[in-house]
C-alpha cells in the first residue's frame, strides 16, 4: 500500500500533522496532491512547546515541511485495493530495466559504460570491476 | 527498483527518525522517498532516570525525510524485553 493512497484514503477524516519544526496541527483534511502537500479545514494549531494555541478555519500545508501524519485507524481499512496492478508494474520494470541489465554488466562487461537502462547500478559495478584487476596485479609486486 | 524494504512489509519494524525519536509498527506501506506507513504504532521514549515508556499512537504516515534508520525487530526477543527496567539516553536529533 503507498503511503499517498492512504493519505488520499484519509480526506475528510480528522488527523494531527507534526511538522519538522514540532508544531503540531489537527484538522479535518480536505485535500492532497502528490506532494503530500495538503488543506485542512478547523485547525488548532499547537506551538513545538504544547504551550501556545492557534485556531485557524483551514490551512495549507507544504508537503516538504511535514515530519509525520497521526491518520485514524479506520482509514486504513478503507483504502482502494490499487496495490495489485501497482506491484505487478514493479515486477515488470525488475527484470526489464536496470535491475536484470545490472547483473549481467557486472560478470560479462566489467569495463562497459553508458549501456542504456543498465546506466545505473551496471554503470556503478562496471566501474568497480575495471578498478579491480590493476589492484590485484599490484599486489604481487609487493 | 526492487527495495530491500519489501521484505520487511507485514512485519514489526523500528523506525528511527532524524529527530532522535524510535517508532516501533507494522509496516504496511512505503514509496520511492521511503514515505512510510506504520500501523498499531507505538513510541518508545528513553530516559536514564527511569525505564523505557510506551506511547500508543496508532496508524502513522512517516515523510520519508526523517526516516533515517528501519529495522526488523525479532517479536520473540522483543516480547522477552523488559522494557521498565532498561534505561537508557535518548537520541540527539540528526546535525545536519
Amino acid at each position: 500500500m503507498l503511503p499517498l493512497s492512504l493519505l488520499r484514503t484519509a480526506q475528510n477524516h480528522p488527523m494531527l500533522v507534526e511538522l519538522k519544526n514540532g508544531e503540531t496541527y489537527n484538522g479535518h483534511l480536505v485535500s492532497c496532491d502528490n506532494w503530500m502537500n495538503i488543506n485542512l479545514r478547523e485547525v488548532i494549531c499547537t506551538s513545538r512547546d504544547g504551550d501556545k494555541f492557534w485556531r485557524m478555519p483551514e490551512c495549507y500545508i507544504r508537503g516538504s515541511t511535514i515530519k509525520y501524519l497521526r491518520i485514524p485507524d479506520e482509514v486504513i481499512d478503507m483504502v482502494k485495493e490499487e496495490t495489485i496492478v501497482k506491484n505487478r508494474g514493479r515486477g515488470d520494470m525488475k527484470s526489464g530495466r536496470g535491475g536484470g541489465q545490472g547483473g549481467q554488466n557486472q560478470r560479462n562487461r566489467p569495463a562497459a559504460r553508458g549501456n542504456f537502462g543498465g546506466g545505473r547500478g551496471g554503470g556503478k559495478a562496471g566501474g568497480q570491476g575495471g578498478r579491480n584487476p590493476p589492484f590485484q596485479k599490484q599486489k604481487p609486486k609487493q | 527498483m526492487a527495495s530491500g524494504l519489501d521484505a520487511f512489509v507485514n512485519h514489526t519494524v523500528s523506525i528511527i527518525t532524524s529527530d532522535g525519536r524510535n517508532f516501533i509498527g507494522t509496516l504496511k506501506g512505503f514509496d520511492q522517498t521511503i514515505n512510510i506507513i506504520i500501523d498499531e504504532s507505538h513510541e518508545r521514549v528513553y530516559s536514564t532516570t527511569t525505564g523505557i515508556e510506551q506511547v500508543m499512537l496508532g496508524l502513522h504516515i512517516i515523510r520519508g525525510d526523517n526516516v533515517a534508520i528501519i529495522g526488523l525487530i525479532d517479536e520473540d526477543v522483543d516480547n522477552r524485553l523488559n522494557l521498565a527496567n532498561i534505561k537508557a539516553e535518548p537520541l540527539n536529533a540528526v546535525v545536519h
